[in-house]
């Protein structure tokens, strides 16, 4: 039984080398990709749009924008920014923000909405980390009040 | 210069009418737990982080008490920590250690309990562990701890030089995310006798002055609640009476909501006061607003 048990493990052992030499194939694939391609960024984007505006600590900012068109251009951003084949064509970061007087609190809340959007598409939190690391940076384009 | 080592930031405009100052405003685990003497840190490594989630418009505060069951001893560290404006971090911590049947075997008397309040400020100096993962420029904090010990007589007895001392700490964190990482180094200058608790330095031919220590820590994002790193430590060898050895420690760090933390933590302290190497479990609960 031992001798099995020891058995057994060296085999999973063999398949999960295997397994993890077969990874970098797949790890040439883009961020975009491994997502699930543009569709899912479409609905990422979106469902982050719809929880920011119903959030009460940053739907003003939404009160006079067309959430159409904001949920279009974010699943742009998204999917250049995963290295996707798009180029986003909205505002620049900076000046859209600026009048919008965010705090980095603000910033989070908006983060913390993208997390869930993945969350519900069921984007591992791995991945789901390396859109934030892409993200982040944009913070001292995007937060004016400190 | 000034500027860049932030302590002009300390001025915040004032908030928004519907913005409070308790913003909360930090993403859940960035404010890290609090560490074995009451800093923002893991379990038992302080971090350039500072605690709470008040952002740099914002205060942070929690309380936490921590247990620690050893072979032949207890540690239970209850204290309460405010971070400002994610700028300044203040922490006001007591520790109890209680030496159970070792106490009898030292000469104590059975349940023997030293301890120690511990003061601590941190200082962010530069750097952003979160935001800039364009940049490998981690956050750095300066810190200090100031520690008084009780039961001088008795430190006096074991050849501690001192009952009270302040270690001087610098830190660099750095979250990085792609990988979903954090990775901490902390440089203390002390001369504490397990952590202070059995007081400062040596009367004997070890020497009185402050030795440079190492703490580093390792965490992964297992979920965006759920935190699994690794701490380790090294401490000074001063008393003549007994061995002291490095600090270890794995933990599970769990944060159901941005005001509740569970550190769950299997510990390694090394050697202490002749009972040998000392491993057990670390409980510890930290609450904030």
């Amino acid at each position: 039984m031992f001798h099995f048990k020891w058995d057994f493990k060296i085999k999973s052992l063999a398949f999960w080398a295997v397994l993890s030499a077969s990874l970098p194939l797949s790890a040439t694939d883009t961020l975009f990709d491994q997502m699930g391609g543009m569709d899912a960024m479409k609905r990422i984007a979106a469902r982050t749009i719809e929880l920011s505006a119903t959030d009460p600590r940053i739907k003003d900012e939404f009160r006079h924008v067309k959430l159409s068109r904001v949920k279009e251009k974010l699943a742009l951003q998204f999917c250049e920014l995963t290295g996707g084949p798009c180029k986003y064509d909205g505002d620049p970061m900076k000046p859209l923000h600026k009048p919008m007087k965010l705090t980095t609190a603000d910033f989070n809340a908006l983060v913390e909405a993208a997390q869930r959007a993945m969350r519900e598409e069921g984007i591992p939190f791995r991945l789901q980390n390396k859109l934030v690391a892409i993200l982040a940076p944009l913070h001292k384009e995007i937060v004016t009040v400190k | 210069m000034c500027a860049v080592i932030g302590l002009g930031p300390m001025a915040v405009s004032a908030q928004y009418p519907n913005e409070s100052v308790w913003d909360q405003g930090k993403l859940v685990g960035t404010g890290g737990v609090t560490q074995v003497e009451g800093a923002g840190g893991s379990g038992l490594t302080t971090w350039a982080l500072i605690t709470g989630y008040g952002t740099e418009r914002g205060i942070g505060i929690n309380a936490h008490h921590t247990f620690v069951a050893l072979d032949d001893f207890t540690l239970n560290s209850t204290g309460v920590a405010v971070g400002l404006y994610d700028r300044l971090e203040l922490s006001a911590t007591r520790q109890w250690f209680g030496t159970g049947e070792a106490g009898g075997r030292l000469g104590l008397g059975e349940d023997f309990t030293f301890g120690q309040d511990i003061w601590g400020a941190k200082l962010r100096l530069f750097g952003d562990a979160i935001y800039t993962q364009d940049s490998w420029l981690p956050q750095v904090a300066l810190g200090l701890q100031y520690k008084d010990a009780s039961k001088q007589t008795v430190l006096d007895a074991l050849g501690a030089a001192r009952s009270n001392d302040m270690d001087f700490y610098l830190s660099a964190t750095k979250a990085i995310l792609k990988h979903s990482l954090f990775i901490s180094a902390t440089a203390r200058l002390t001369r504490a006798n397990q952590f202070g608790l059995l007081g400062f330095g040596s009367r004997g031919p070890e020497g009185n002055g402050r030795s440079l220590q190492i703490e580093s820590s390792l965490a992964y994002m297992i979920r965006r609640n759920l935190i699994l790193g690794a701490d380790y430590r090294s401490k000074p060898d001063n008393l003549a009476f007994a061995k002291e050895g490095d600090a270890a420690a794995i933990y599970l760090a769990y944060f159901p909501n941005k005001h509740v933390s569970v550190t769950v933590a299997a510990v390694d302290l090394g050697d202490i006061a002749q009972q040998g190497r000392q491993r057990g479990f670390y409980v510890s609960l930290q609450m904030g607003f």
